[in-house]
């Protein structure tokens, strides 16, 4: 009880803290500057941050800089969504799945309702998120410890196996993909031994493919490059807009799908790296599986991008509970955080909410009102956004090429990225008029390494024991939800199959 | 002295602005800002080091220091970057000294010779690998350490990367004890300390400044450092000879290298301010509180002492033949 009266008064100063001008001031510029960059394809949060470190220094006040820092990285969580939404493109890898119904809804004309309830439900999630901060962060810290190799190999293999269903057309498809995003991730050098895979000679693929661009080239690329082929045959495709905002109706189907969404981004994205693209993997699978309708998924139904992009948004709040309580950086963004806290002499750490109660509330607080602030930013761009469906495609077109470019080329300033992207461009093309589903690729390749290396991780500490993955309860438990599924599956498959040879032979 | 001086630069600079047709050739280091390529992600040790550098640079500098992060191929992307670049010292590589400099060459060909195109400006700093162990692990000390992993099948530890200084050092560490120590890759040293922390290996291997925060909460403890003395980060550690244990490395060296064909002013210049740099009370105290501890040498000390910890680094690859797999 007196813990909970502590929890109270700490955010009530925090709050005090937060609630200055100054504060306020630098809050409201990091989540509008994290707007931009989310929808600006390439140029990420991590990156921005390391841009504004210097200033950093100029401001002064630890407090206030690590507000504007964090407004920056979970504002570009609200901005992420818009161009997956409006012209398929996943501004990062935590709104590729949004990208599925996402665009199929900007398709129907309803890209306004896709834009607003991602941020009714981002800010719903953000501010869930921030609560869970809030009350329960030293606990679940501890859980998220308890997450080695062997349960990162589990949920990721849980995750991968849900992405093969993902685009619904046909599992084999989902598999082919699954292998290719595999493949692809394996580039470069291997994880555990450092030998040079699959890098032609080309001494900047050792560190692999970039998700960026990959992304930009089989999704914004490959899709304009589809989209010119049709338009030529059409002629002018007028782009129609049925509503703006999300209808009452839009809103009794996805209330449920945020809610849940915000639960699953809250536990997955404690664990550290990879937690906000799972999480939204997990919540799309899910939203699936609940769902009277599944078959409308993949074709514009509405909680499947308000599902994901609550989960990506809560995960972006919960990735700071591993930093201000344990000192441990989850994703890169949150590493530029914890640099710029370490540069400014606060040790991020066990000891933050005591030694320095005020940075850590200071900056809690400043969450709840950022959430508000996109909130109130982010709504009134949604009508300018649908407007920008209206600009003629054959302007459009080479703007957002233009723009994939320079978005690649910003990741390592090197032309040789360019070259990548045009080659899955074509490629994305290719996919696209054999109807192959890209979104399992790329899932695969993010989820790929991540899979490959707690595998040989598990593995050499296991002493080459596969039991390893079964023994631990967490893993353990993981495995089993894995096993139950493929169980399911296969009794989905035969039971379709005798009800099809019934109906034949009847 | 020093006042004229800045007055004459000042003055310099005015007259830059006044007339920028005829700043030519002649003009005195540095023209324009000097950028600091680190070739590894934001956020880490060598980037923490670099941003430090860079936020006092302006009392000593005459232009500002600007921090690039470069990564890829363990550091071999960025570094690269800075050999092909103009050499008129406005293109800096910080990290001079780390694994991919040091190990890397014994096991693999860079597409650049290391000491051949790039020239030491200053040593800013040397971390150390320390072994560190769990606060709650049943061995408390070097010593139990042994005896509780001789029994064992094997041991296993964190390591940030595969044949960086971590990794060889514990190859060594392995060879030397008598326990068979099985390395376990990591992404990166945040990562490795994760994996330590949360007890899925039985021990690792970091430099200070990534462990500080964590030996402070008593969750690591630390038993033994690499290096031939102690580290002044964390001076209460005893080295692994004072132990017994002839594991002896140069550790991961973070200095300032230039293109090799940059003026010799230039370098004297850029020597002559980090050295300032690193004498400056401040600076020290802030290098201390993040566990780098400053260790300044000028261009040709800094030349000798990666040379040794080169040839050091390969001594131990051979004698204790190790192998990339």
């Amino acid at each position: 009880m007196n813990e909970l009266f502590g929890m109270f008064q700490g955010l009530i100063s925090g709050f005090g803290i937060a609630l200055t001008l100054n504060n306020l001031t630098f809050a409201l510029l990091g989540a509008l500057l994290g707007t931009v960059v989310g929808i600006l394809p390439g140029l990420g949060p991590a990156a921005t941050i390391s841009l504004l470190l210097p200033l950093s220094f100029k401001i002064g006040d630890p407090i206030t800089s690590i507000i504007m820092m964090a407004g920056i990285f979970y504002g570009a969580m609200y901005g992420g969504s818009t161009t997956s939404i409006l012209v398929n493109i996943p501004g990062e890898a935590a709104s590729v799945v949004t990208c599925i119904d996402g665009y199929q809804m900007a398709l129907k004309g309803r890209a306004g309702p896709a834009l607003g309830i991602a941020a009714i439900g981002s800010f719903i999630a953000g501010t869930l998120g921030v609560i869970g901060l809030t009350f329960v962060a030293p606990p679940l810290a501890e859980f998220a410890l308890k997450f080695g190799p062997p349960e990162y190999f589990s949920l990721t293999i849980l995750g991968l196996l849900m992405a093969s269903l993902l685009g619904g057309s046909s599992i084999l498809k989902g598999l082919i993909m699954i292998v290719l995003g595999l493949l692809l991730g394996s580039v470069g050098l291997d994880p555990i031994s450092g030998a040079i895979r699959f890098t032609w000679g080309f001494f900047l693929l050792q560190e692999g493919v970039d998700f960026v661009t990959l992304a930009m080239g089989l999704f914004g690329v490959g899709e304009i490059l589809y989209n010119l082929e049709k338009e030529l045959k059409t002629e002018l495709v007028t782009r129609k807009i049925s509503h703006l905002w999300p209808t009452l109706k839009d809103w009794a189907e996805s209330k449920w799908a945020i809610v849940r969404g915000s639960f699953i981004g809250f536990f997955v994205g404690i664990l550290p790296g990879g937690g906000a693209v799972i999480s939204s993997l997990v919540s799309y699978a899910v939203e699936k599986k609940v769902s009277k309708h599944p078959e409308e998924f993949g074709k514009g139904a509405i909680q499947g991008v308000a599902g994901p992009e609550s989960a990506n948004n809560s995960a972006a709040s919960a990735s700071f509970i591993p930093l201000l309580t344990l000192g441990i950086p989850g994703n890169a963004a949150i590493a530029m955080i914890f640099a710029a806290l370490l540069i400014q002499g606060v040790q991020p750490g066990p000891f933050l909410i005591t030694e320095r109660a005020d940075v850590f509330w200071g900056v809690v607080a400043s969450m709840y009102i950022g959430n508000a602030m996109l909130l109130i930013l982010n709504l009134p761009m949604v009508g300018m956004w649908v407007q920008l469906l209206r600009v003629p495609y054959a302007i459009l077109a080479p703007i957002i090429v233009l723009f994939c470019c320079i978005g690649v080329y910003s990741v390592r300033n090197t032309v040789f990225d360019i070259w990548i992207m045009g080659i899955f461009g074509v490629f994305g093309y290719l996919l696209r008029k054999l109807d192959f589903e890209p979104g399992p690729m790329i899932l695969a390749f993010v989820l790929g390494p991540i899979l490959e290396r707690s595998l040989r991780q598990a593995l050499l500490i296991s002493a080459g024991s596969p039991l390893i993955f079964f023994k631990r309860p967490i893993s353990g438990t993981l495995m089993g939800f894995l096993i139950l599924f493929i169980l399911f599956q296969i009794f989905m498959v035969l039971r379709k199959r005798r009800t099809g040879i019934k109906e034949e032979s009847s | 002295m020093e006042k004229v001086k800045k007055m004459f630069w000042v003055s310099v600079l005015c007259s830059l602005l006044i007339i920028p047709t005829l700043a030519g050739a002649q003009d005195k280091f540095p023209t324009k800002p000097i950028e600091l390529v680190v070739p590894f992600a934001a956020g880490g040790s060598t980037d923490v080091l670099a941003r430090l550098v860079a936020k006092f640079a302006p009392k000593y500098f005459d232009k500002p220091l600007v921090v690039i992060n470069k990564p890829g191929g363990g550091g071999v992307t960025g570094t690269e970057g800075v050999v092909r670049s103009a050499a008129d010292g406005h293109t800096l590589y910080l990290g001079y000294g780390s694994g991919h400099d040091l190990v890397m060459p014994h096991f693999q060909k860079l597409p650049y010779k290391t000491f051949e195109d790039l020239v030491p400006v200053s040593l800013l700093s040397v971390h150390s690998v320390v072994m560190i162990i769990r606060g709650d692990a049943p061995y408390k000390t070097m010593k139990e350490m042994i005896e509780w992993g001789k029994k064992r099948e094997q041991v296993t530890a964190s390591v940030s990367t595969k044949a960086g200084s971590v990794d060889i050092t514990f190859q060594a560490v392995g060879k030397t004890t008598g326990m068979k120590v099985v390395t376990v890759p990591f992404r990166g040293g945040a990562e490795s300390v994760t994996a330590i922390v949360g007890g899925q290996t039985d021990c690792g291997g970091n430099h200070p400044s990534e462990v500080i925060s964590h030996i402070k909460a008593k969750r690591l403890i630390p038993i033994a450092v690499a290096l031939e003395q102690r580290d002044p980060a964390i001076l209460d550690v005893p080295t692994f000879k004072e132990l017994g244990y002839n594991v002896v490395t140069a550790g991961s060296v973070k200095g300032v290298a230039a293109p090799k064909a940059t003026p010799l002013d230039a370098i004297r210049y850029l020597a002559e301010r980090f050295k300032k740099v690193c004498e400056d009370p401040e600076f020290i105290q802030a290098m201390k509180d993040i566990g780098q501890p400053v260790m300044y040498k000028g261009p040709s000390d800094f030349g000798k002492y990666l040379q040794e910890g080169y040839d050091q680094y390969g001594k131990l690859i051979k004698e204790f033949n190790i192998k990339l797999e």
